[in-house]
């Protein structure tokens, strides 16, 4: 009996005005100054009774807090057992032969000397007739070292009749450029939005107009963990495959399939996993090679790419061009738009890079097309085309508002959808204030003046659904010892999955977050969604929230006929199930509710909740450099990006979402980039010295702020638009503080020095 | 990497056995001097070399030395670390501008391992070289890659056949200060101007950068005492991403001053040329001037004079002059 007997106290005794139309009113309990306090509140009238709910906000003890992660210990000891990490009895290992060509035929393909090589168990052929792109696998070998294993890979003996080749957009859209894709084009249109007679027509209406060809390199996921599998089959009717995948069940199907198992025979495991960013479904060529090697083997292989692998053969963002025109009105109206967009997906298409993006012109005309060449294929990666798409019409926003004399932020707030204006408006100023724009001295046009450093500030905006998904299958189970497990075949990214996961229940249970223990990351527990599009939290949470109120509400029945009490007058709190009239006489501990329900325990189901989850999410980052007009350096001091998801989970995970997204995008803008030899045809920097990305030296403040003024009650995903601005707000910045618009990525110092040279000399 | 014979000798004589004569072209790929290893593991992972052998010197005692003479002169051992040379209190104060670039050099933990021997005898960084496929001059192969490449970190100065950069950031410094490089072969020891260590391609063999051949070993550098003058020095690099990379330029600079003129200047550029670049013409026209806006112009003019830009590294020109008007500022305060 440890309880503060407070007293309960009702504020109103009526609601405080008739209830809006579809909503009613509710009573419901508040802290107030300490002092449990019963208030009206407003909600949706199918919310509530039947089914779970959030609560109102202001009750949540875990969710919408700061949490540690769980598994952060675990992590950061080294303890956490990663694909990579994994050591099994027997265990061999492979690695893979990849073509060294852009295009070349396979005339020949001799094993014997890998076979003859010390160590060398197995090889196996992947691939046999023709080859389009540099880095993909051709043969896979097994050995008892990863070294012999390499020793058998440079030993085979491969005869290619070498192609022609076209691996940037000039050679693919050469006059006589070879055709990549049988007899069609190398170049697609793949969709025409609006007039274009009616876009020029409009863009002599306008009081400014500008114009510009931005251009975005391919950029690469560079996980820190590589792609790869452990597949586990030693015979029999079972296997493991331990895989670094965003997809635990996007695995076992392509593995079972390898092995001539049903997909119920393999199990997948993805215990922890060390970056995704959208390059990791499925098994791939590879995982397939490690299914083969196993099953002629009867042995574990392990086979996880090598860094230059990684950067070769593991997808990446795709590129591109965008040849943007556009005008605007003094008024500040974006009036007339033209938009001529290719997409540089590698022997792929490329991924979604349609424009005007956000923005509403009165008038466009956008064509996309797609340029092949022989490279790898994109995937999707973190926000796909978004990034591509923001940094040509960011850029083109501040190039026009520049151009009319308008502060570029209220250009945008004149131009975004109407449907959104609050939102981002209250985004954009928030980012304002907390960057320093209302003091900053060049609001409307660019500080052009001599001198060698100069400080400047851009903004940029994102969009995004991360909407859930009725996907995932979720079990909560009450042992009578009183622990609480939480069972799903989700994985976590990185984003703290485990951590939200057993808030929920804990939450659901008045318990502390360390006494329910997640389990996650195995096909044999519930169905999950792969994570992509931002959609693992808004699928995996109602379900969770769903599995833990079914648990709720089997255990109240037990527990009302042992106290006395009907179910729906019970309440978890601290610890305890007690009577919401009469706290102080009639509870039990809930350690005790669970002992009384018996060894058989309590095991219920949940499932995806609609009113649980919400979507679409917009989000505004400012950006603040400094530039360095002598040596053209550019020093991002500070960046803030502000950003709406509805109900947090963890509010320090989803900060560190964001502050992850702004980094990529910093780096993104300032260095990243593929650079292929267009002559030989060859990766120049598949490595992590040339291809460089941002190190703690080049990240300055990054200010990661949540938008509580979005009070949405479901739960969406946010890890994609945190990625889409970032750079373009960069650019934008970088044009502020010295007028040198850098329409290319990335963002680096000769581009600056040349950029501001040709400025002076015109 | 491919297997090899690791030998560890436990004297310098013991190692100078291990490696092959200096006539014996063939053999010089086959036995390979191991010191921090830095560099030289990044060759063997991506097959650049597959020596039989590696000749390990951490296992010679005493290389790694620092020593201040009495004479005012400073002889650091081979093996020393980067680290301890930007560590050590008297160095950093005497030498300001060599402690300065081994600080520069690449991450800590590089710098612990990556010895004064290593990073001047290190192979360059040219992304063709570094690329097994690209079989380029470098790697007897008949043509520079970068020259019609993409050659955004290569020379404008002193390049041909090959337009590689010189990568090391002590090596500025130490041509700066006039250091002398010690060197032990199987007939004895020699001691060069560190300045005539290292070699342009079109001088020496395109093969190599510095004059070792292939039965000597560097043990040692030795920095002579410096102006009786009041002197300053600096050195400022520039990197892409300042976390950890190599120069795109670099600046060393050593004044002596009569007052506020310059009475004597040395100024040697790094990351713009096959090898460290002295800038004698440049450094005679600073005597007797003032450390002021016009002379770093008239200065940054002098010191780029010749530069042959390839497509696309022209900013070097811009950056290196800014680089210097930065390090001329720097040493006028």
């Amino acid at each position: 009996m440890s309880l503060d007997p407070r007293p309960l106290v009702l504020q109103e005794e009526q609601p405080p005005r008739p209830a809006a139309p579809g909503k009613k009113w509710v009573k419901s309990v508040r802290v107030q100054n300490g002092i449990d306090t019963e208030v009206w509140e407003e909600v949706d009238i199918d919310s509530g009774s039947d089914g779970p709910t959030w609560g109102a906000r202001e009750d949540l003890r875990l969710l919408n807090h700061d949490l540690r992660r769980i598994d952060g210990p675990e992590k950061v000891t080294g303890r956490a057992v990663f694909t990579h990490d994994v050591r099994l009895p027997g265990m061999v290992y492979a690695q893979v032969l990849r073509c060294p060509h852009p295009w070349a035929k396979i005339v020949r393909i001799d094993l014997a000397p890998a076979q003859g090589t010390p160590g060398v168990l197995a090889a196996v052929v992947l691939e046999g007739e023709e080859v389009k792109w540099l880095g993909r696998p051709i043969v896979a070998v097994a050995a008892d070292t990863p070294e012999h294993a390499e020793d058998g890979v440079r030993a085979v003996v491969v005869e290619y009749d070498v192609q022609r080749f076209a691996v940037t957009s000039e050679q693919s859209q050469a006059p006589d450029a070879p055709k990549i894709a049988g007899n069609r084009d190398n170049v697609r249109v793949h969709e025409t939005d609006g007039e274009l007679a009616a876009a020029e027509a409009a863009l002599a209406e306008c009081d400014a107009v500008v114009e510009g060809t931005w251009r975005v390199p391919v950029q690469h996921h560079a996980c820190l963990e590589t792609h790869g599998v452990v597949v586990d089959y030693r015979g029999g009717d079972s296997a493991t495959v331990y895989a670094s995948t965003q997809g635990t069940f996007t695995v076992n199907n392509d593995a079972a399939r390898e092995l001539d198992l049903k997909g119920a025979q393999v199990t997948a495991v993805v215990e922890h996993m060390g970056g995704g960013f959208g390059g990791k479904f499925g098994l791939g060529l590879e995982g397939d090679a490690a299914c083969k090697l196993s099953k002629q083997l009867g042995r574990p292989v392990h086979l996880l790419f090598d860094r230059a692998s990684e950067f070769l053969a593991a997808g990446n963002r795709a590129g591109g061009v965008h040849v943007l025109q556009a005008g605007a009105k003094k008024t500040g109206e974006l009036h007339a738009f033209v938009a001529r967009v290719e997409r540089h997906g590698g022997v792929g298409p490329g991924s979604n890079q349609r424009q005007p993006y956000i923005y509403r012109p009165a008038v466009s005309y956008a064509q996309v097309k797609s340029v092949l060449t022989n490279t790898d294929s994109s995937r999707a990666m973190r926000a796909p085309g978004h990034p591509q798409m923001s940094f040509a019409m960011e850029g083109l926003m501040d190039d026009l508002a520049y151009a009319i004399g308008m502060d570029p932020l209220e250009f945008r707030v004149r131009n975004v959808p109407p449907d959104r204006r609050a939102d981002y408006e209250r985004q954009l100023r928030l980012c304002a204030d907390l960057i320093g724009w209302n003091s900053h001295p060049h609001r409307t046009a660019p500080d052009r003046s001599e001198g060698e450093l100069k400080v400047g500030i851009g903004f940029a905006l994102a969009t995004w659904g991360g909407g859930g998904r009725p996907e995932c299958k979720v079990e909560v189970r009450l042992l009578p010892d009183g622990s609480v497990e939480v069972y799903s075949g989700t994985q976590d990214l990185g984003t703290g999955t485990r951590t939200y996961v057993a808030a929920i229940v804990a939450e659901e249970f008045g318990l502390d977050l360390a006494q329910v223990t997640p389990h996650i990351g195995r096909s044999t527990y519930g169905a999950a969604n792969a994570s992509g599009g931002s959609t693992t939290t808004a699928s995996l949470a109602p379900a969770v929230k769903h599995a833990a109120w079914n648990a709720r509400k089997q255990l109240f029945e037990h527990v009302s006929t042992l106290i006395g009490v009907k179910p729906e007058n019970l309440r978890c709190v601290g610890g305890r199930i007690q009577d919401v009239n009469d706290p102080d006489s009639n509870w039990i501990g809930f350690k005790d509710a669970c002992a009384a329900v018996g060894g058989k325990g309590i095991s219920a189901q949940g499932e995806w909740q609609r009113n649980l989850a919400s979507s679409g999410v917009g989000g505004a980052q400012a950006a603040k450099v400094r530039v360095d007009t002598l040596t053209g350096e550019i020093e991002v001091l500070h960046m803030v990006g502000v950003q709406d998801c509805g109900l947090v989970m963890n509010r320090m995970a989803t900060r560190s979402q964001l502050n992850g997204g702004m980094i990529q995008a910093l780096s993104y803008g300032l260095f990243e980039e593929r650079v292929i030899d267009p002559d030989l045809g060859l990766v120049l920097n598949a490595n992590f010295e040339d291809y460089k990305i941002a190190g703690c030296k080049e990240i300055g403040l990054v200010q990661a702020v949540l938008d509580d003024g979005d009070n949405r009650r479901g739960v969406i995903g946010m890890a994609e638009p945190a990625v889409v601005p970032g750079q373009s707000a960069i650019a934008n910045a970088i044009m502020n503080a010295c007028g040198a618009r850098l329409r290319e990525m990335p963002l680096t110092s000769d581009k600056l020095l040349m950029a501001l040279r040709g400025a002076k000399r015109g | 990497m491919k297997a090899f014979e690791l030998i560890q000798p436990t004297s310098l004589d013991a190692a100078l056995e291990a490696l092959p004569g200096a006539r014996d072209t063939k053999a010089r790929d086959r036995v390979k001097i191991l010191a921090g290893g830095q560099d030289l593991l990044g060759e063997l992972k991506e097959h650049l070399i597959e020596p039989q052998t590696l000749v390990n010197l951490k296992s010679i005692p005493g290389l790694d030395q620092i020593e201040h003479r009495d004479d005012g002169s400073l002889r650091l051992g081979a093996l020393v670390t980067l680290a301890r040379i930007e560590e050590d209190r008297a160095l950093r104060e005497r030498f300001a501008l060599l402690a300065e670039a081994a600080g520069a050099v690449a991450s800590v933990q590089i710098r612990n391992a990556g010895t004064l021997g290593g990073n001047l005898c290190q192979r360059p960084r040219c992304w063709y070289y570094r690329h097994e496929q690209a079989v380029c001059i470098k790697k007897g192969g008949s043509e520079c890659f970068a020259y019609g490449g993409l050659n955004k970190y290569n020379a404008i100065l002193g390049g041909g056949p090959s337009y590689i950069v010189h990568p090391s950031d002590v090596a500025p410094a130490l041509v700066a200060l006039e250091a002398q490089a010690v060197i032990r072969g199987k007939r004895g020891e020699r001691q060069v101007a560190l300045e005539q260590f290292f070699t342009l391609p079109s001088e020496g063999s395109v093969l190599r950068e510095n004059v070792l051949t292939s039965e000597e070993i560097l043990t040692h550098v030795i920095v002579p005492a410096q102006s009786d003058a009041p002197w300053r020095s600096t050195y400022i690099k520039f990197r892409e991403r300042g976390s950890y990379d190599f120069a795109l330029s670099a600046v060393a600079l050593r004044l002596s001053m009569d007052g506020d003129k310059v009475r004597d200047a040395r100024l040697v550029l790094g990351g713009v040329a096959p090898i460290p670049w002295r800038c004698e013409k440049a450094e005679k026209a600073m005597v007797g001037r003032k450390l002021d806006a016009q002379t770093a112009e008239f200065v940054g003019k002098l010191a780029l004079e010749g530069a042959e830009p390839l497509e696309h590294n022209a900013y070097k020109i811009l950056l290196t002059q800014g680089l210097i008007t930065k390090a001329l500022r720097k040493l006028a305060n």
